[in-house]
């Protein structure tokens, strides 16, 4: 079994891409911007030989939103790729033709939350049902049912 | 030939959740696949942000009727983690204990699934008899066959009493001996080389590029398992072993699966031998601080992950999962392309899918002169009549 990454090797393999720190000892996270996000996946599976992606996490933390790109390979750290988007242009590039499983995540999270991930080549829905209608995205802080919206299943005589 | 559109989904009762898939097949040569797996979508990550700790573990607990162990534990280790508090060695065995029954209990039922799928219904009847002595002893310690409601942030709320663990170590010589009668039957019986060889292959390099995770990954010689990599509960104490196969077919999942059930009954026995005295729970705050936990766990179909936001309130602000088998479509769909129609049953049953399928399959010509409908049992009949007309050829 290698050993775990060390900060100082992370902090060389992105560097210029944004802050590095270690939150455990087998997990370092890199907080960057959306414009350089493909390249840090790119160091991150070239440089560091990460080669599974575990998740791609996205938050609504009220103000803005963060995805959190975790991947790990053999030496069993985890590297956490961070950014953040603004809520009025939540658009980043996307991370699919570089990681094959995060085409579908990506999906899952434009569902819920509304991310476009620019240059996806079928983000199409996946999680919500089909008669969920466009353009609400129920992982977000404010959203809010709206009483008068259908929001799929058997339509009732009060939703019409 | 025409390329066929076969949409399969969203329901059959055979299998755990509803999903959708539509097949592009050439004649009995599948092309391409799509999948929709909207059809379970409960909001269980909206629900988990209006509940306090307490009252988010049973909701989580109902995630999977299968994993419900996994769910919770790998939640209420996040929030341990987050809270910085270390639970007491008793608490972590007995956690311990119930993981791997559970492995064993859904490993057992994958491996009827199977072999129901390939037509070997004598062995689904053999393996899920054996999986109710599991759901037994589960039983007999939890108070519960399914949902066993044992864990709790700081803890597990039910003790162990000696007379319990000598009921379940008594129990365990009869499934020792039943899985190695089984793996004994894996390379000897006709039917199981014949539809599990060479079917749905991976290789190593498959499986890191589509993101594989648990005994699908692990078949092709993939050694991830975060019971090693990432130790959690008492897997660091427990002598055992990583199972791993080259064979990167459905063949080598069913080995893998196989050695990891003689594992866990490894480990059962090792955590009840050597349990620890003491407590089983410590009084925990009601808040965790503000933090972000990714926390990793070795659920029966693969790595499941939950990433935890905490704010200094008794709720998370945001509790992203990420379950094995949405992990494992990436690596389906590309292990069916090239693979007959009749091997889709075997091949996606195969990852151990969390999904409940068809009842209906319509097979519709492109050129939209024929349309005809299939259950999932005659597409199931479909693929043992084509083998064996093959074999007879």
């Amino acid at each position: 079994m290698s050993e775990l990454l060390k900060v100082e090797q992370v902090a060389k393999a992105m560097e210029g891409l944004g802050t590095v720190d270690a939150m455990k000892p087998n997990r370092i996270r890199v907080a960057t911007t959306p414009a350089k996000v493909k390249e840090a996946v790119q160091r991150a599976l070239k440089d560091l030989k990460c080669d599974h992606v575990v998740q791609i996490a996205a938050v609504d933390n009220g103000k803005s939103f963060e995805l959190i790109y975790n991947l790990t390979g053999p030496h069993h750290t985890v590297v956490s790729i961070l950014l953040e988007l603004p809520r009025d242009k939540p658009e980043v590039p996307t991370a699919s033709d570089l990681l094959p499983p995060a085409g579908l995540y990506e999906r899952q999270i434009h569902d819920l939350l509304g991310i476009v991930f620019v240059g996806h080549p079928n983000l199409k829905r996946i999680i919500l049902n089909e008669d969920w209608p466009e353009n609400e995205f129920p992982m977000r802080k404010d959203w809010k049912p709206n009483p008068n919206t259908f929001y799929g299943g058997v339509h009732t005589e009060e939703a019409k | 030939m025409t390329e066929v559109v076969v949409p399969i989904g969203p329901h059959h009762p055979a299998l755990k959740e509803p999903v959708n898939f539509k097949v592009v097949a050439d004649g009995e040569t599948i092309v391409r696949l799509e999948l929709d797996v909207s059809y379970n979508h409960r909001g269980i990550e909206k629900a988990a942000e209006q509940r306090d700790f307490v009252r988010v573990v049973p909701l989580l607990e109902r995630v999977c009727g299968i994993c419900s162990h996994s769910h919770t534990t790998v939640f209420v280790k996040g929030i341990e983690e987050a809270m910085k508090v270390q639970i007491p060695p008793r608490a972590q065995y007995i956690r311990t204990i119930v993981a791997e029954l559970e492995r064993i209990h859904s490993h057992l039922l994958w491996f009827g699934v199977a072999a129901h799928e390939i037509g070997f219904n004598t062995l689904f009847m053999w393996t899920w008899r054996d999986r109710e002595a599991v759901q037994d002893m589960l039983e007999e310690m939890t108070g519960n066959r399914v949902n066993y409601g044992i864990n709790e942030v700081g803890g597990v709320r039910r003790d162990l009493t000696p007379e319990q663990i000598q009921a379940a170590l008594k129990r365990l010589p009869h499934l020792e001996d039943r899985i190695a009668k089984y793996r004994d039957m894996v390379n000897k019986e006709a039917t199981m080389m014949i539809r599990f060889r060479g079917v749905g292959k991976l290789s190593k390099d498959d499986i890191l590029k589509l993101g594989a995770v648990g005994p699908t990954a692990r078949a092709s010689g993939v050694d991830y398992d975060i019971r090693k990599d990432d130790p959690y509960i008492a897997y660091a104490d427990v002598p055992w072993q990583v199972i791993t196969d080259t064979h990167g077919d459905v063949y080598g999942r069913t080995l893998v699966r196989i050695g990891e059930l003689q594992q866990s009954l490894q480990i059962v026995r090792y955590c009840l031998e050597n349990l620890p005295a003491g407590p089983i729970k410590i009084t925990t705050p009601r808040a965790a601080p503000r933090g972000e936990i990714l926390s990793r766990y070795e659920a029966p179909r693969g790595e499941l992950v939950h990433f935890i936001r905490t704010n200094n309130t008794d709720k998370v602000e945001r509790l992203d999962i990420r379950t094995p088998t949405l992990a494992n479509w990436t690596s389906v769909a590309v292990s069916l392309v090239h693979q007959n129609l009749a091997d889709i049953p075997v091949i996606v049953a195969a990852i151990d899918p969390c999904l409940s399928c068809t009842s209906r399959i319509t097979i519709v010509n492109e050129r939209g002169k024929k349309t005809g409908e299939m259950t999932w049992d005659e597409l199931s009949a479909h693929g043992r009549e084509f083998y064996r007309k093959r074999g007879r050829a």
